[in-house]
């Protein structure tokens, strides 16, 4: 192995989908009752960065954005096996969207050096699935998103990814740089081991990053992001007539029904 | 940013819509949006323009006049053939920095989703993901309302800063535009601004086939987690009644059927006449997508599955036994046993 990667992922700490409830007086939604966990396609990313470690050599470094108590995502991710881990950290990211939350990670997985950035597919509390390219337009760098599968090639400095494209799929070879987002589901995270998991939660302190270390000081927050949330409701209720038949004759008579119109 | 980068919003007019075109087949999404872009677009006093990107595709841009564009604008060149997210980002963004467009509409379709930051991020443009309902208010702001947390709440999103104001719009949740052949429009060619040499990918090989469209039936027929990866009762119920079959996303999770026929949060929006949901649990993130269809029926093993508070009839039964007997009974023909 000529060339080890340094393999940078970004991870997001998410209240636990099960666990989010709307208030049913104001019609907002309680986020902050349910418990703070690592976004479940992060698990696939962090898996797939360590994949790749194993067979291109290097480490593994996970990064996250967000209040100090968001390290504990990446203790999770220490757990799994990274090597290493970085909370940026700042009153200023307060309010960022999509655009300066990739800037802040772009600039922090170019100060780490990275090689390959990898991502997990979308949050899944916002789902835009948009920090990935994000991150690589901030900073010029090849992307493969909606990966399934990788291929390091360090020796040519190319990672090779099988995409998942609209009624098929796709093998593109991108030069690193190159910053992935791997697709939700496509493999089998591993679990922690027991010493890793002790060492994560006791000895293990992530750095500390700043907007001002990053250089982004007056980039980030709610005043630089360009899309604004005017607002928030629960999600209309279609009424449906709910009415549980008992044999198929019945359903079939009342798909009949139903189809007979056209 | 700083404020050098943020044009005034003055500055910026006409709706652009992404026309997507891969090896001569244009995503249906496309015509979609141009349907919802003109009336954006007549509702602002603007101009709607379609932006057609790849090789050999006048006459792609020749279709969206037909289909209610005022003009296209054409970036006809090899480098855009097969789809790479670097050239049609640099070429798209070249585009909206010089042209100057107030909206921008793309299908969030995966090459959508892919491109569209490579665009708003050196732009400086608002960029709302995965958009499902399309509006403007009195000073012509577009409001952007998208599904958040699972599909419980919409969250309304709005740029009123920034230009372009750009949003991805899922497939299938408005009607697609009519052709009108005697529509008049400029298709114009306009400089392709991506080299070869710059590009940092190169695809080895891209294997598509027929892209299934969901959205357009009448008829779905949609197979989950209790199929056990089992679709053939499904595709003979769709048979009998002329639908198609599609899926929740564990089974397109599982491999059991392609990526192309989930319907949900991260999949497609369709608007049959019927739906059939077959082993599905109804979990909210798959409600949302099939929320538009007339009429909802639900097969499941599982009395309180949530899947029967969002379907007009439920039977509770194991769908390898129900749909066979169902298809019969609506005159199809029985699915072939299976030999495992």
């Amino acid at each position: 192995m000529t060339a080890d990667w340094t393999i940078v992922v970004p991870v997001k700490q998410v209240p636990d989908a099960d666990d989010v409830t709307i208030d049913p007086e104001t019609g907002t939604l309680n986020r902050s009752d349910a418990p703070a966990v690592l976004n479940a396609p992060d698990y696939n990313a962090v898996e797939a960065a360590l994949s790749l470690r194993e067979r291109a050599g290097g480490e593994v470094v996970a990064v996250t954005m967000g209040p100090p108590f968001a390290r504990a995502v990446l203790e999770t991710a220490v757990a799994l096996g990274a090597d290493d881990a970085v909370l940026l950290t700042d009153r200023a990211f307060g309010g960022s969207d999509t655009w300066p939350t990739s800037l802040a990670l772009a600039r922090a997985a170019d100060e780490l050096d990275a090689d390959v950035v990898v991502c997990g597919e979308e949050s899944t509390d916002s789902s835009t699935g948009q920090v990935p390219p994000g991150i690589a337009a901030h900073n010029g760098w090849a992307q493969l998103t909606y990966a399934e599968d990788l291929e390091p090639r360090p020796d040519d400095g190319e990672l090779v990814a099988v995409r998942d494209v609209e009624g098929g799929r796709e093998r593109v070879a991108a030069e690193t740089p190159v910053v992935v987002a791997f697709e939700y589901g496509e493999n089998e995270p591993r679990a922690a081991g027991l010493h890793r998991k002790i060492y994560a939660e006791t000895e293990f302190e992530p750095e500390e990053w700043s907007a001002e270390d990053l250089g982004i000081g007056d980039e980030v927050g709610l005043v630089n992001s360009p899309t604004k949330v005017g607002g928030m409701d629960t999600a209309d209720r279609v009424d449906r007539e709910q009415e549980v038949v008992e044999d198929v004759d019945a359903l079939a008579d009342r798909i009949a029904e139903v189809t007979a119109d056209d | 940013m700083t404020d050098e980068d943020t044009d005034s919003e003055a500055d910026h007019e006409d709706v652009w819509v992404f026309v997507e075109e891969h090896a001569g087949e244009v995503a249906g999404v496309s015509w979609e949006l141009l349907a919802k872009g003109r009336e954006l677009a007549d509702e602002t006093g603007q101009d709607l323009v379609a932006l057609v990107v790849g090789e050999g595709v006048e006459a792609v841009g020749e279709a969206a006049v037909e289909r209610g564009a005022d003009r296209a604008l054409v970036a006809d060149d090899p480098v855009f053939e097969p789809y790479r997210a670097g050239p049609y980002g640099d070429q798209f963004r070249a585009l909206v920095e010089d042209r100057r467009p107030s909206i921008v509409l793309i299908g969030g379709t995966t090459t959508g989703r892919d491109f569209a930051g490579r665009v708003a991020v050196p732009a400086s443009a608002g960029l709302t993901a995965d958009c499902t309902e399309l509006d403007v208010d009195d000073d012509g702001l577009l409001l952007a309302r998208r599904p958040t947390f699972g599909g419980d709440a919409m969250a309304t999103i709005k740029c009123p800063d920034h230009r372009p104001q750009m949003a991805t719009v899922r497939a299938g949740v408005f009607d697609a535009a009519a052709r009108d052949p005697d529509r008049e429009g400029d298709v114009e060619s306009v400089d392709v601004v991506v080299e070869e040499a710059d590009a940092l990918s190169r695809v080895l090989d891209r294997e598509v086939g027929d892209v299934a469209d969901i959205t357009d039936a009448d008829v779905v027929v949609a197979g989950g987690g209790g199929t056990d990866g089992d679709f053939a009762p499904l595709e003979a119920l769709a048979d009998a009644l002329d639908g198609e079959v599609a899926a929740s996303r564990k089974a397109v999770d599982e491999g059991w059927i392609e990526p192309a026929r989930q319907v949900g949060q991260t999949g497609k929006t369709v608007r049959p006449d019927l739906y059939v949901a077959a082993g599905i649990s109804g979990a909210v993130q798959h409600v949302e997508g099939m929320n538009d269809a007339e009429t909802v029926v639900a097969v499941n093993t599982d009395p309180n599955a949530p899947i029967f508070e969002h379907a007009d009839y439920g039977i509770v039964g194991d769908l390898h036994e129900v749909l066979p007997e169902l298809t019969e009974r609506l005159g199809g023909e029985r699915p072939p046993e299976p030999t495992a």
